[in-house]
């Protein structure tokens, strides 16, 4: 019990150096090196998994700009189809007004020309039964050479008339 | 109670297993032999544990080995802190055989830590460590000046601790596995049924861990004040 021996003193310390290098190179060593590796990897991993989130952001931004320019688009184009029908009414519109007064203007020159020519024929048939009522009155008057010139006349008239 | 004490003396004498007959017979003790068979276990069980061992999809296997390690290297970095990081898997390693060798007795074996031998062998052990500490983080100058700190009258008192340090770890060490072992035997005598199954719990276990865990604390608590 309180002997003291040096040579076991001694080879227990080197059991106690020998037992501490090989629990080094068997436990400690091992363990530690995996433990290490897994959190490499682990930091690895959340690395990698920022970047793609970074990625994934920023394709979302592109995404939504593209969205946003394309609904630009969308209106410019709407706001332009709609000027330009606009436009396409306004002819349309001031095409069929002068249309309209032309076929008016026409339609009161035909008008005007008929009633001119109707109111000349009127004028002239009158004339030539004024000038006939008249010439008969004068030929009653005025003998029967006369009156035979006249009756010739009619019967002319009469003939290409008829 | 002569039967006793013979009993004792017998259970408690280290006896002498074979003879290496070299340099005039070295004498081969049984807490050697004690302790290698300590480390035949141990190392086994290392080698055992850390087989293949993988970054994922790890084994139950694996997984032991990974919370034995990271919970007594956690248990002593705690004491030490994280200067002391070099010294860890020594202090675990001393934490476990003494923990292994205060509980062997269970099996049958005699306690190492019993002979007094084994616990100078590792009080020994630890002062070297921790003076060497001291020179490794200081350099000599300020390891030697740390001796007349904080006034020069204290120098003998430190140079004292240099001795009394490793004599009371090792005698504390001895003085509890034998008196627990005493007690044990004398329990054992006085009351042979149910009563030292219940006490055998407290003094040959939970004093085997907490002595082990004492001693490496305590060596420890030198070395962060030698590296500070």
């Amino acid at each position: 019990m309180l002997h003291i021996d040096g040579w076991n003193l001694a080879i227990t310390i080197v059991n106690l150096l020998v037992l501490f290098v090989a629990m080094r190179i068997f436990l400690f060593k091992p363990v530690q090196r995996i433990i290490e590796a897994r959190q490499e990897e682990a930091d690895k991993q959340f690395k990698e998994a920022a970047e793609r989130q970074s990625q994934a952001d920023e394709l979302k931004a592109q995404y939504e700009q593209s969205l946003e320019d394309a609904e630009k688009e969308k209106r410019t184009i709407i706001k332009e189809a709609r000027k330009s029908a606009d436009d396409e009414y306004q002819r349309i519109l001031k095409n069929a007004e002068k249309t309209a007064t032309q076929i008016k203007q026409d339609a009161t020159t035909e008008a005007e020309n008929r009633r001119n020519q109707i109111i000349k024929m009127v004028e002239k048939e009158i004339t030539e039964m004024v000038v006939n009522a008249t010439e008969k009155m004068v030929g009653e008057k005025s003998g029967a050479e006369a009156d035979r010139a006249l009756y010739g006349k009619f019967l002319d008239k009469a003939g290409d008339e008829s | 109670m002569g039967d006793l004490a013979k009993k004792l003396m017998e259970e408690l004498e280290c006896e002498t297993v074979f003879t290496i007959p070299v340099f005039g017979g070295i004498d081969i003790s049984e807490s050697v032999v004690v302790t290698w068979i300590i480390m035949a276990v141990l190392i086994l069980i290392s080698i055992c544990l850390t087989r293949n061992l993988k970054i994922d999809h790890i084994s139950k296997r694996q997984a032991v080995a990974e919370l034995i390690v990271t919970k007594l290297t956690g248990l002593v970095e705690g004491i030490i802190g994280p200067e002391g990081k070099a010294y860890v898997p020594y202090l675990t390693t001393v934490l476990v055989y003494i923990g292994i060798a205060n509980i062997i007795g269970i099996f049958g074996f005699k306690s190492p830590t019993k002979d007094l031998t084994v616990t100078i062998a590792l009080a020994v052990m630890s002062i070297v460590l921790v003076e060497a500490a001291g020179i490794y983080h200081h350099g000599v100058k300020k390891w030697l000046h740390k001796f007349v700190e904080p006034v020069l009258i204290v120098a003998p008192i430190n140079i004292l601790e240099v001795v009394t340090r490793p004599l009371s770890l090792c005698m504390r060490l001895f003085g509890n596995v034998l008196g627990a072992f005493v007690i044990m035997e004398l329990i054992k005598l006085v009351c042979p049924m149910v009563v030292p199954g219940v006490l055998s719990l407290y003094f040959d276990l939970f004093d085997g861990i907490l002595q082990a865990y004492v001693f490496v604390f305590l060596t420890s608590l030198y070395i962060s004040e030698a590296i500070e």
